[in-house]
């Protein structure tokens, strides 16, 4: 099954014809690994693996500690393992080629001239270690390298990387998990539909899931920070590209500039995990400091270990080490209700979310973790 | 081509050695050119019948006559020297009793 194109903003690279179909293999490859390749590593381990950590225990293996402990040695695990960090490298190689080859074309069609919404680049934030110590998620240069002045390539490089990602899973606009939580909140906090909101999102990077609010919450007033210049100035090009008025301001969401008691709606889309044991306390706590009485923060991530099972907890483990992601199993290892408690919701108003979804786009709210967890995404959040 | 990117961070020992994972990227990559090939070709195709050169099936009807199988067998015995290069090179070094010799 082939995904959408992505949607065509007007600021995506122009791409040779030898490019896109290098693009479309690392997709097909992704995709092959995922359906084809990924199943077998279950298959190997239910009929040997597993077997025998039973006959030498006396029990099954309790978490995914265990399991990691008798298949992170197992070859055909190992053979999958090196095939997907392969395809991974590819997919960043194969998406920044383009954008390399025309980097200074595309910084200066990210310059807007009559600006429905805002940027406000801070030139003196540092970006924190937790962002710069390795390139996250394999993608070179990370957020915020910037080569040359106005720079949009680390941008342009996550709107094409994140689409071929995706699998198809994240929509045309890649906006799935704005979407996921917007109709999540619908349903919830039905009181918060029918009027316009003062809208944060935190670690926005370039849009893809703020601009799903624009849709979910009409004439509401919609804000989004990250740390990286890079990507913001891509962001706010794409919002005005597509006419979505946003307020783009470079910012820590562990420390932010604004008043408390000041938004509605406060979210982040697969964030979390991207953080740190002391950043992700203080994020917390701020996104419910500058939440108005009654206003909600909601949060959204793949699932914690707590949410799977032993094997597919394992599973999960792997992009921690494998795939430059520092705080992965930290956070997963954490306890969502807890992380929410100590932020200061109380706790009756403290909620989590499973949502599925398919590759192709279909959504079900569900009440557990139903397949190999990466399907499978979770909503963590509270009202002040 | 500007160098194509890598991620900081450095690169997890996936299988026994370097040597082991780096040929498998080295195959995946190489597996990507043939689909990017195909692909190029298929749009020639593709082209051709679209602007009336080619009928849709001409091209599983084509009867190669002698001298074009000639010249592709004598184009395929030069690309295999190409590629099995290295065991051509074994052979002979074998033969000259030069065995590999530690780093």
């Amino acid at each position: 099954m082939l995904m959408e194109r992505q949607f065509d903003h007007g600021l995506l690279p122009h791409t040779h014809a030898d490019e896109r179909a290098r693009q479309d293999f690392v997709q097909s490859l992704k995709l092959y690994l995922a359906q084809k390749v990924v199943p077998g590593i279950e298959t190997v381990y239910e009929a040997r693996v597993r077997p025998a950590f039973e006959k030498a225990h006396g029990r099954p293996p309790q978490d995914n500690y265990e399991v990691d402990a008798v298949m992170n040695g197992n070859y055909y695990y190992r053979l999958w393992a090196s095939l997907y960090r392969t395809a991974q490298e590819l997919m960043w190689c194969s998406a920044a080629e383009p954008i390399l080859r025309q980097r200074e074309d595309m910084a200066r069609a990210a310059v807007v001239a009559n600006p429905v919404g805002s940027l406000e680049l801070d030139p003196a934030l540092e970006v924190p270690r937790y962002l710069s110590a390795v390139d996250i998620h394999c993608m070179p240069g990370s957020y915020h390298g910037e080569a040359i002045a106005g720079d949009v390539t680390q941008g342009a490089l996550y709107d094409r990387g994140v689409h071929i990602y995706g699998m198809g899973g994240l929509g045309p606009k890649l906006g799935k998990a704005g979407e996921l939580v917007g109709q999540f909140i619908h349903e919830k906090f039905p009181q918060m539909r029918d009027r316009p909101l003062r809208i944060l999102d935190i670690g926005c990077t370039v849009g893809h899931s703020t601009l799903a609010y624009a849709e979910a919450f009409p004439n509401s007033e919609i804000h989004a920070i990250d740390v990286a210049a890079p990507v913001l100035r891509y962001a706010h090009a794409r919002a005005e590209a597509m006419g979505v008025p946003v307020h783009f301001k470079q910012m820590n969401a562990e420390e932010m500039d604004y008043p408390d008691n000041h938004f509605d709606l406060v979210v982040s889309h697969i964030v979390l995990h991207e953080t740190s044991s002391k950043a992700i306390h203080r994020i917390m706590k701020e996104c419910r400091r500058v939440l108005k009485p009654d206003g909600v923060a909601a949060h959204i991530d793949l699932c914690f270990f707590e949410d799977l099972s032993p094997f597919n907890g394992f599973m999960m483990m792997f992009d921690g080490p494998n795939n430059n992601e520092p705080f992965w199993g930290t956070l997963r290892k954490m306890k969502a209700r807890n992380l929410l408690k100590d932020a200061g919701f109380a706790e009756d108003a403290v909620f989590e979310q499973f949502v599925s979804r398919a590759y192709q786009g279909q959504t079900v709210f569900s009440e557990g973790a139903s397949d190999a967890g990466r399907g499978t995404w979770k909503i963590i959040g509270g009202m002040k | 081509m500007t160098d194509l990117p890598s991620a900081k961070g450095g690169r997890p020992l996936f299988l026994e050695t370097p040597a082991q994972d780096d040929l498998l990227a080295i195959a995946v990559a190489l597996a990507q050119e043939v689909a990017v090939m195909r692909e190029r070709a298929d749009t020639v195709e593709r082209l051709l019948v679209q602007k009336g050169v080619l009928g849709p099936n001409d091209i599983e009807n084509y009867k190669p006559d002698r001298s074009v199988d000639l010249a592709r067998e004598q184009w395929r015995q030069d690309y295999l020297g190409r590629i099995f290069r290295a065991v051509k090179e074994r052979a002979e070094a074998e033969a000259a009793g030069d065995t590999p010799r530690e780093h």
